[in-house]
């Protein structure tokens, strides 16, 4: 059962799910919104109604959209589905592993992390090949250059594949568990963040390494801002930023975004302009101005909601539109606005 | 009572054929109003409704820092994480190890994961055992460099119930004890039929905090042991003083990091000179946990009472060790 409420504080929609929702996804005009009990939900993005919604047995980790918003994947911890938004029709892969995301490549190409392989289907579903054991079970995919190679990271490094045959095409090698992984929109940067606290960091064109240790905690969560400029990661109370302009982070001390007990989620603004939204553990969707910062030193936000309970996903709808949810169910459409923002 | 709010996880180990099922089996019948998540391995003896089902391949890795040790259970740390997102907060959590799984990256995993640490705190290792075989487990000889996961299961216990007791003679149940009590003088010895145990026995009993660090009677430190035992034993060491924390520090650190291999589990309270309070200690191979415990009571003895549990310990050496740590009286 959901009820839509307007929201006056947050000049949008609020939206109360009986599950607990763990990720979301913009899916053209409509969102989707992953439960970790195993149901999905498929939201109305102007007024904040359900349109249909979906159950995978075992639960859910996440949810990840076409780039056309017809297809969905839903990832969980006992397999994954593909939905079909125009349809209905549900396709599920009950294979018993852990299918921790997926990750679109076009709207006909789907990566799907199962256990320690990989699948790629097409967008109905169709297997078309899938990668070899990796070390550990998959705990992050990204496609690289314009969706030419597949990476997978894993245990050990961080793994490619060619597009079309499947092809293991070199790896990028580190030891120790690696939990995410963002590839920089240029291709120039492949950085991962670790069970022992660190960013491990390559650059693509001739696998350079650098690593950024001394994080409090483990590095969970990463992203590149649209440009290729931005990386922000959780790792610390603070968010830490770091600059990949020119040379890259060497030798830079990154931007300190203070705001948060404990990071529980990141999402660039669309389009750059370098803002970025964060939520924390404490409640707070907070917007941050990242050219404003200055290295080294923590910086405030330049804006603050307070949801009233721990945030567990954000998605940008547009530039001035942001969806957020939390632990008890929320789903709330926030306007930032321009002005907000710049 | 603790005034700790994460929610307590109980990790049950044990051979094949212990009893492991039936008493969890028991702990999700019995009448006590807990909501409590299951997590089993997906080839379990029988499987448990409902149950979270842990990868058939265990991912054991090890941490980067160079340390053997730490070891940490991969699969463990994704399937709590999960659990953790979902709406319902679960009163305990029981997880169900192979009967062929090695405790310690179970154990280590609560020390070195931030995100499981903050939210969940390990309340106890429960091994079962079969009273009828146990010690044709714990003799049985391992090719090098095989583990003997039975002995191995006993030492890392906080509570060994001592399963099918009513299939053996009463010379037989105190041949086992003894030999439990050798390997592992801290863990209380709950003998039952067909796994029938006072559940408040071995749920939510804060065996891994450090307000109840050797809570229970202190007695086995002054037993006598094998000088250098080839295979797995604990040591105690009872004695009074003040400690220097310098020194502490130094021969603690020195002895985990040569000695952590061997040294499965670590207990302590100890009197620091100039405080007031008791200095509480415990680790799982290299990782240490300790802080201040409660004030001394006036006339109270203060003693200094450390176990360790492990492989090749040398009691001389370590009495010696700990003896350098005092300020001279």
């Amino acid at each position: 059962m959901t009820a839509v409420e307007h929201d006056a504080a947050t000049a949008g929609w609020r939206t109360d799910l009986d599950d607990a929702p763990i990720a979301i996804a913009v899916a053209g005009s409509r969102i989707a919104v992953a439960g970790a009990a195993g149901e999905a939900v498929l939201l109305d993005a102007g007024t904040g109604a359900t349109v249909a919604t979906a159950v995978v047995d075992g639960g859910l980790l996440d949810v990840a959209a076409s780039p056309d918003g017809r297809h969905l994947a839903l990832t969980g911890p006992a397999g994954y589905a593909l939905w079909d938004t125009g349809t209905g029709q549900l396709r599920r892969f009950d294979t018993g592993a852990w299918s921790a995301h997926a990750r679109w490549a076009g709207a006909d190409r789907v990566a799907v992390s199962v256990g320690r392989r990989a699948a790629v289907h097409d967008c109905i579903g169709e297997h078309l090949w899938a990668t070899g054991e990796c070390r550990s079970t998959i705990t992050d995919l990204a496609w690289q250059s314009d969706g030419r190679y597949l990476a997978v990271t894993a245990y050990g490094g961080v793994y490619r594949y060619a597009r079309y045959s499947g092809d293991a095409v070199g790896s990028y090698a580190y030891p120790g568990s690696h939990l995410a992984l963002a590839v920089a929109p240029t291709g120039r940067w492949m950085c991962t963040g670790n069970q022992d606290r660190s960013v491990h960091i390559w650059r693509t064109r001739d696998g350079g390494e650098l690593e950024m240790p001394g994080y409090s905690e483990k590095v969970s969560r990463l992203a590149f801002d649209p440009t290729g400029a931005w990386l922000a990661n959780d790792g610390a109370p603070d968010i830490t930023v770091w600059d990949f302009t020119g040379k890259g982070p060497r030798g830079r001390s990154p931007r300190l975004l203070r705001s948060h007990d404990t990071i529980t989620a990141l999402a660039w603004r669309p389009g750059g302009g370098a803002l970025l939204t964060s939520g924390g553990s404490e409640g707070a969707v907070c917007g941050w101005n990242v050219n404003r910062g200055v290295p080294g030193r923590p910086t405030r936000p330049i804006w603050r909601h307070d949801l009233g309970a721990p945030v567990t996903a954000l998605a940008w709808l547009d530039r001035d539109t942001l969806v957020a949810a939390t632990r008890h169910g929320q789903v709330l459409r926030i306007a930032t606005g321009p002005a907000r923002s710049d | 009572m603790s005034t700790d709010s994460r929610v307590p996880v109980t990790v049950l180990t044990g051979f094949l054929g212990s009893g492991k099922t039936t008493l969890l089996n028991r702990i999700l019948t019995e009448e006590h109003g807990k909501r409590i998540a299951v997590i089993e391995n997906e080839y379990g003896e029988v499987g448990i409704d409902d149950a979270l089902v842990l990868d058939a391949q265990e991912e054991i890795f090890e941490m980067n820092n160079g340390c053997i040790c730490c070891t940490v259970r991969g699969d463990l740390i994704r399937i709590l994480g999960a659990l953790m997102r979902r709406r319902d907060r679960f009163d305990r959590i029981v997880i169900e190890t192979t009967g062929l799984a090695d405790p310690a990256p179970v154990a280590q995993t609560f020390f070195v994961d931030d995100e499981i640490r903050s939210q969940l705190r390990l309340d106890a290792i429960v091994t079962l055992v079969d009273a009828r075989h146990i010690l044709t487990h714990l003799d049985e000889i391992k090719p090098d460099g095989v583990e003997n996961e039975a002995l191995e299961q006993v030492a890392f216990a906080d509570r060994i119930v001592l399963n099918k007791s009513d299939l053996v003679s009463d010379a037989e149940t105190c041949a086992v004890r003894a030999r439990l009590r050798a390997v592992n003088a801290l863990a209380e010895i709950i003998p039952a039929q067909y796994a029938k145990v006072d559940l408040d026995r071995l749920l939510d009993v804060g065996a891994f905090q450090l307000d109840r660090v050797l809570e229970t009677d202190p007695q086995f430190l002054t037993q006598t042991d094998h000088q250098h035992d080839q295979t797995v034993t604990s040591v105690g060491i009872d004695t009074p003083g003040e400690v220097d924390p310098g020194r502490l520090n130094a021969w603690l650190g020195e002895l985990l990091s040569t000695r952590g291999t061997d040294i499965f589990r670590s207990k302590g309270i100890l009197a620091l000179a100039g405080d007031d309070r008791q200095y509480v200690f415990q680790g799982v191979h290299m990782l240490f946990d300790g802080d201040e415990g409660r004030l001394w009571r006036d006339g109270e003895d203060r003693r200094n009472r450390l176990v360790f549990i492990g492989r090749n310990l040398h009691r001389a050496a370590l009495t010696a060790g700990f003896e350098a740590c005092l300020v001279a009286s």
